[in-house]
């Protein structure tokens, strides 16, 4: 049977792949292959939407700004394990702030909240090391400048000064800044990307006073005449003043990526958030209730598959095996696949799983029917299965086809955990059409000796089975 | 053949049943309503987890009324799996409120020193939100009949299509109905119930109207009511085989899940009685009577 060697080979890659991608040796042991949303291992979720004033030329990138501007607050307050996603629905964009293991939504909603302020400040020192304030020579500096210690984006310290060189009349906060965008640098000796800005009018005078006071001239290096850019109290950027900016124009050098350049124009767009968000729903869970209900939820899934796999043993024998294999196969595989596609295990993703059970068996029972008929009409076993096969083909596209179809509106039109479900159902059904038309073909064909023909039925008699 | 069943001849019985169920449903529906979750009303959903403490609802109540007007009035319900330890008690308490973040942390603080327990989920939905899952939730439905409808149409004929959505509309309803008259709080995963429960039902149609059709071919010259309910019988074992095991897993799962799965899985639940009885008896007549 060539047909069967091929499915063999394809069973056995399959199967293969959905281990590896399940027991892929990672550092904290095999289940940390599944990502499991939040409300299964405990954190918090918060929705804004972002409001962008009417007339904006381009929404999308406000929106970038937006993200860009929180990542960094986010990073900067120690979340750096949290998640922030741009999502765009009904026309609408939102921003989802997800934060694993916060056992509340406070904090991280009061640092979003805030109105983020963007200056212009002299650097007079850096420190590579731990909290400057902990040091007595460093705290007493500062107090000495009346200068204040900032972390930077690159984690160093840098002790920088509002009043640029003691000036009142130079301090630059929140200048509104016309635009900023990162451009291919053109230099020689130079590569990658800069980022050129131009300030409004109002601000252009006192940006040239302020580039005069700390120029100093290309190839010198004068650690305490630095520029720096802070955004919600950390140092973004720091580096010498190279020209006397006259008309606002200004270049940031510094041999940047592009995602570096894109991040930095972002900043310096962003003097505070370039959007209103609007808080839609926040919520989190502790991680203590959502293992009672993945625990509760475990349980159900194995005591009805065990109910599953004892039912179709007793009713269809050997053929029975069979099912049960393609059940415990199509698990593992539903598994593997969500492993390997890094989909997110939300509760609801559990039910379509118990829920894959159901149609796995589903596809099974079919094509047992069909063979059923026929060895009943008294065709010797192996042209029963190789018929029950092809007839039961369209009955089963047709009713995977049907779930899937409605997989594809939930996820279309469902929000956070509800696509969870979809995914797991689409995958799940996927599965069992895989499962039932070449897995247990295969097997089926295997153990055809092994099956019992059921008596032959006379042409019109009353007899059962 | 073997023992042929009678389905057609008794379908007249079968139809009354139904509209019995359905109007009980729509009765409940109307004049007794919804649970809705916090996702379609707007607002904040707090559990508060208690270990080793005795506590009611009454209990809950008169100690929260104290912070605001809202907790006089919230909703409290006992939320249990049956995977809880037996020391551990948990009651949602829902409020028509959201909160800044500052309020939000002394609601948080005031129900701690109030309560013996720890809040361990505290979710909030606003009212614009809501009402964007509500018209989410809606158009997923409309969105999957109509599919579904051309789907069946196209594949089959349109009075299967039709017959199938009639089943469809039938079985929303009347599981509907039992979640009103349970109770049952419908939230986002009840819906995602009604939309599996959807496939489901039509699963069951599509089996049984494949073998409608395959039969019409063989047999031609049969009257229509024979073909049907030889398909039926033919596909008996299968479907009754299909809707055991599935009802075995989605019970089981609605005795031991948690709450969050618990509407889903009482919508599953009563969705496979139900969805498998109209495929056999609502399918049918429908089929035959437009076919003559």
């Amino acid at each position: 049977m060539r047909g069967d060697r091929v499915r063999f080979v394809i069973v056995l890659i399959v199967l293969v792949g959905a281990l590896l991608a399940l027991f892929w040796p990672s550092k904290k042991g095999w289940t940390s292959n599944i990502r499991l949303g939040l409300d299964i291992k405990g954190g918090a979720r918060i929705e804004y939407l972002v409001e962008v004033e009417e007339g904006t030329e381009n929404p999308s990138d406000v929106v970038d700004d937006v993200w860009t501007i929180l990542r960094n607050r986010l990073d900067a307050a120690g979340y750096t394990e949290a998640s922030v996603k741009k999502v765009f629905r009904e026309n609408k964009s939102y921003i989802v702030v997800e934060i694993p293991g916060a056992t509340d939504t406070v904090q991280a909603e009061r640092l979003i909240g805030s109105t983020g302020v963007l200056y212009f400040a002299q650097v007079l020192d850096e420190y590579n090391g731990e909290d400057p304030y902990k040091v007595p020579e460093l705290s007493f500096e500062a107090k000495r400048e009346k200068a204040t210690w900032l972390k930077g984006r690159n984690g160093k310290w840098y002790l920088v000064k509002k009043e640029i060189m003691g000036r009142k009349d130079l301090v630059l906060e929140a200048p509104r800044i016309v635009y900023a965008r990162p451009e291919v640098e053109t230099r020689t000796g130079r590569y990658g990307y800069k980022v050129s800005f131009e300030l409004a009018k109002e601000y252009v005078e006192k940006f040239k006073k302020i580039t005069q006071a700390l120029y100093v001239p290309e190839g010198t290096y004068d650690p305490k005449r630095r520029l720096a850019i802070v955004l919600d109290n950390v140092v973004q950027f720091a580096g010498q003043v190279v020209a006397i900016i006259t008309d606002g124009k200004a270049e940031i050098t510094g041999n940047f990526s592009l995602e570096e350049a894109k991040q930095l124009a972002a900043i310096l767009r962003s003097g505070a958030l370039p959007a209103r968000l609007v808080k839609t729903s926040s919520g989190w869970v502790a991680p203590l209730l959502g293992r009672d209900v993945v625990d509760a939820s475990l349980k159900a899934g194995i005591v009805g598959l065990i109910l599953v796999l004892a039912y179709m043993l007793i009713y269809y024998r050997t053929m029975g095996i069979v099912a049960d294999l393609a059940l415990i196969y199509n698990t593992i595989l539903l598994l593997g696949v969500m492993a390997a596609g890094k989909f997110i295990l939300t509760l609801p993703g559990i039910a379509g799983i118990i829920l894959t059970i159901g149609t796995t068996v589903d596809g099974n029972v079919i094509i047992y029917e069909r063979i059923k008929e026929e060895m009943r009409s008294g065709k010797p076993v192996k042209t029963s299965i190789a018929a029950g096969f092809d007839r039961s083909l369209s009955t089963i596209l047709d009713a995977n086809i049907t779930t899937i179809l409605t997989g594809l509106i939930l996820y279309y039109f469902g929000t956070g955990t509800i696509k969870g479900f979809a995914i797991t159902l689409i995958i799940g059904v996927l599965g069992s059409m895989f499962v039932s038309l070449v897995f247990s073909r295969l097997l089926l064909d295997g153990l055809a000796p092994l099956i019992r023909s059921p008596r032959v039925e006379e042409a019109q008699g009353g007899s059962k089975r | 053949m073997r023992r042929e069943i009678d389905f057609m001849g008794k379908s007249k019985i079968f139809i009354t049943l139904s509209l019995i169920l359905i109007s009980v449903s729509l009765v409940s529906i109307f004049t007794k309503g919804f649970n809705f979750g916090v996702e379609f009303t707007g607002g904040s959903e707090i559990v508060v987890r208690f270990e080793n403490v005795k506590i009611t609802e009454t209990d809950i109540r008169s100690a929260i009324s104290q912070i605001s007007d809202e907790f006089a009035t919230a909703r409290i319900v006992q939320v249990r799996s049956v995977g809880d330890p037996a020391n551990v008690l948990k009651y949602s308490i829902v409020v028509p409120k959201t909160y800044e973040p500052d309020e939000k942390q002394r609601v948080q603080k005031e129900l701690e020193r109030l309560l013996p327990g720890k809040v361990v989920s505290f979710n909030e939905i606003s009212g614009t939100a809501a009402e964007e899952i509500k018209r989410g939730t809606w158009t997923a439905i409309l969105v999957a009949l109509v599919v579904l409808l051309i789907y069946i149409t196209v594949r089959f004929r349109f009075v299967f299509g039709v017959a199938a959505i009639v089943a469809l509309i039938h079985d929303v309803l009347i599981t509907m109905g039992f979640f009103s008259i349970f109770g049952y709080e419908i939230n986002v995963a009840a819906v995602a119930a009604f939309l599996t429960l959807l496939g489901y039902s039509l699963n069951d149609t599509i089996v049984l109207s494949d073998r409608i059709r395959e039969n019409m071919r063989r047999y031609r010259g049969r009257s229509m009511i024979n073909i049907v309910n030889m398909s039926i019988n033919q596909v008996l074992a299968r479907t009754i085989n299909t809707s055991l095991t599935t009802f075995f897993v989605v019970f089981v799962l609605l005795l031991f899940a948690g709450s969050a799965v618990k509407p889903f899985a009482f919508g599953m639940t009563i969705g496979t009685v139900v969805g498998t009885y109209s495929s056999l008896y609502v399918v049918s007549p429908i089929v035959v009577k437009w076919s003559k």
